[in-house]
């Protein structure tokens, strides 16, 4: 460490040129880690709100929230099954809503719960569900972004259906679109009904009611979730994979992480490269160490110490700024999100980086012979 | 104590290429006692002091510092042995230039793995007196005259109370009032600590200094130079 710290104080320019470009890599890092956050977040946090721990599909080769649609009974053969704590059919139906003025309110995704069931989500302004004619829970989102209050219709397009908000719960997106929380009489009506409802005076036949779009289940660890698949024809995925099933979710994911990646390989490679000049400059007095008793060892210890202090440092700087920036990106309401651990977990990967890409000087420092320094000009 | 060098034979380079730096050469020094190399450019000066001082293995031969005979050790072994029993002075001061004066003697003891303790800086300072260098104990390499930085390298030397000093031509790079207060402050200095000093130098006026010369031609000692000059 004596030498390590002798030679940051003395080389400052070098070492703060090469904090700097450190610090901006760990800036991008954390603001890059805070977008995935934010975008998972925007993307499927409805599906993470759900008390579930998976989702059976109808089977198809690709399945997805859109081309599901799974009858009673399936939900009912599931319910019977062994291993399953609880079940619960949900709809889910992608539309674009207005207002009664007809202002758009963008798209929105009905999900059809049955009232008081595990699937209702907990609200925090308003009331929760009751009948099918009592009115919608609707996602934080939707209540920022168009300012929809309690009380307030929502207009569904196409099919005419009336929604009054009784409910706002968290920020429960899917695909990147609020979830309205529908009763699922109300949202089997909206999807399979005719538009605008029944006639008057008619009532719509039993049979739309037998409808839902997935089957949500509580399932121990032990379930026979395989042999139950093909009794009823449903494939059943684990909540981790369910998300894989929204829209956009899998490519942005891997894009951001893709681009972390680089990053870290980027930074490996950088730190690589200074160490190297680094020590190639320092070679006439690497040898004059080792010529007066100076070990390998001790010379290594003291360049990975160099090595951490600079991506400590560095590190802790940059990540601070970003921070520092993310809190007001949350706050202006951005697909943001910072989080502690996944912060934690893209700083220090960029220190271990760092520190492996310092490593490559372990070869040069070992292969340098003390004899040089006897040499007559350097 | 002292020295012991026995029938050294040191090849360098190979096929057409080989020559034979040091050819058979013996001789020894005791505590305290200063000889001077004397020998014309490629004689093999340098590399009777890196054979001495455990930076090349000989081809055949023994050198022997103390009771420790070096031919027998491995790197680290001899990387250990610099650091405890070898004080160098190189020809150019090879100060470190992010450390001060007094730093460059206290990195002998970071090196041993020790914390410096008050005695360190002590020993310390007191060598930067013995060579009139203790007013310049905060300054860096690139703040020292030429003489300078060569005072503070053998007080650096000194400072882990080696048995034997390698001195490599240490007035090249002075001019001569400097070089020779230099070679009398090594040769007080190896006196005073009972150092065994090797001296190599291409300048016979310095020669007086030293308690013994020798002659290197060829790699070989020219038997009827080994002489003692006082
Ligand atoms: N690594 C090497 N490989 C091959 N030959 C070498 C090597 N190092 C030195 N030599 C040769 O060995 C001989 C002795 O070299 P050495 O450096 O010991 O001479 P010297 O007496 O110190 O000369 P100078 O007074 O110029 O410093 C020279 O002929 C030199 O060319
Ligand atoms: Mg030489």
């Amino acid at each position: 460490m004596f030498l390590a710290l002798r030679d940051l104080a003395f080389a400052k320019g070098r070492f703060l040129l090469m904090s700097m470009i450190i610090a901006l890599v760990a800036f991008l890092m954390t603001l890059l880690s805070g977008l995935a956050s934010g975008l998972i977040k925007n993307n499927i946090s409805g599906l993470m709100a759900l008390d579930v721990t998976h989702l059976a599909f109808e089977y198809n080769d690709r399945p997805n929230y859109r081309n599901s649609m799974v009858e009673r009974e399936m939900w009912e053969g599931w319910r019977d099954a062994e291993g399953v704590l609880a079940v619960e059919p949900l709809g889910h139906t992608l539309f674009t809503a207005r207002t009664p003025e007809g202002l758009p309110l963008d798209d929105v995704v009905l999900w059809g719960v049955e009232p008081g069931s595990f699937l209702e989500p907990e609200v925090t302004f308003g009331e929760s569900l009751k009948g099918p004619d009592d009115g919608v829970i609707i996602s934080a989102l939707l209540a920022n972004k168009h300012d929809v209050k309690l009380g307030d219709m929502i207009v569904l397009d196409r099919v005419l259906t009336k929604l009054t908000v009784i409910g706002i719960t968290d920020e429960q997106n899917i695909g990147h679109v609020p979830v309205i929380y529908t009763p699922m009489r109300k949202w089997q009506e909206a999807t399979y009904g005719p538009p605008g409802g029944p006639a008057p005076g008619e009532s719509l036949p039993d049979i739309l009611f037998d409808y839902a779009s997935v089957i949500a289940l509580k399932l121990t660890p032990d379930a026979d979730i395989e042999s139950v698949d093909i009794e009823w024809g449903t494939v059943t995925m684990d909540k981790q994979l369910a998300y894989e099933a929204s829209l956009g979710y899998k490519e942005e994911v891997q894009t951001v992480q893709m681009i972390q990646g680089f990053m870290v390989v980027i930074s490996a490679l950088v730190i690589g490269a200074f160490f190297t000049i680094w020590t190639i400059q320092r070679t006439q007095e690497i040898g004059l160490v080792k010529a007066l008793g100076g070990s390998s060892a001790y010379l290594l210890r003291d360049t990975m110490a160099q090595a951490l202090i600079l991506m400590l440092l560095a590190v802790g700087i940059g990540t601070f700024f970003a921070v520092w920036l993310g809190l007001s990106l949350e706050e202006s309401g951005k697909p943001f999100m910072l989080v502690r651990d996944n912060i934690a977990g893209s700083s220090g990967l960029l220190i271990v980086a760092g520190l492996i890409g310092s490593m490559v000087s372990v070869r040069l420092i070992a292969r340098i012979d003390p004899i040089i320094a006897l040499g007559r000009t350097r | 104590m002292g020295l012991q060098v026995k029938d050294v034979v040191l090849e360098l380079g190979d096929g057409d290429q080989k020559i034979t730096a040091l050819d058979h050469v013996s001789f020894g020094i005791a505590a305290g006692e200063l000889l001077a190399v004397l020998g014309p450019s490629g004689a093999g000066k340098s590399s009777l002091l890196a054979v001495c001082g455990g930076l090349r293995h000989p081809t055949s031969g023994t050198v022997v510092i103390g009771d420790k005979e070096l031919t027998a050790m491995h790197d680290s072994q001899l990387t250990r042995l610099r650091l405890k029993s070898i004080g160098f002075v190189f020809q150019q001061s090879n100060l470190i230039s992010s450390l001060t004066s007094l730093d460059q003697l206290m990195l002998m003891v970071h090196l041993g793995g020790h914390r410096p303790t008050k005695a360190d800086r002590d020993h310390a300072m007191s060598l930067l007196r013995s060579v009139d260098m203790a007013h310049r104990a905060n300054r860096l390499p690139d703040q020292l005259s030429g003489g300078e930085r060569q005072r503070i390298g053998i007080a650096r030397a000194l400072m882990t109370k080696p048995s034997l000093l390698l001195v490599d031509e240490p007035t090249s790079m002075l001019d001569r009032v400097r070089g020779r207060q230099i070679v009398e402050l090594l040769s007080e200095q190896c006196h005073q600590h009972q150092v065994a000093a090797v001296m190599v130098t291409h300048d016979r006026s310095m020669l007086d200094a030293a308690d013994r010369s020798l002659h290197i031609v060829d790699g070989r000692i020219q038997e009827a130079a080994v002489s003692a000059t006082n």
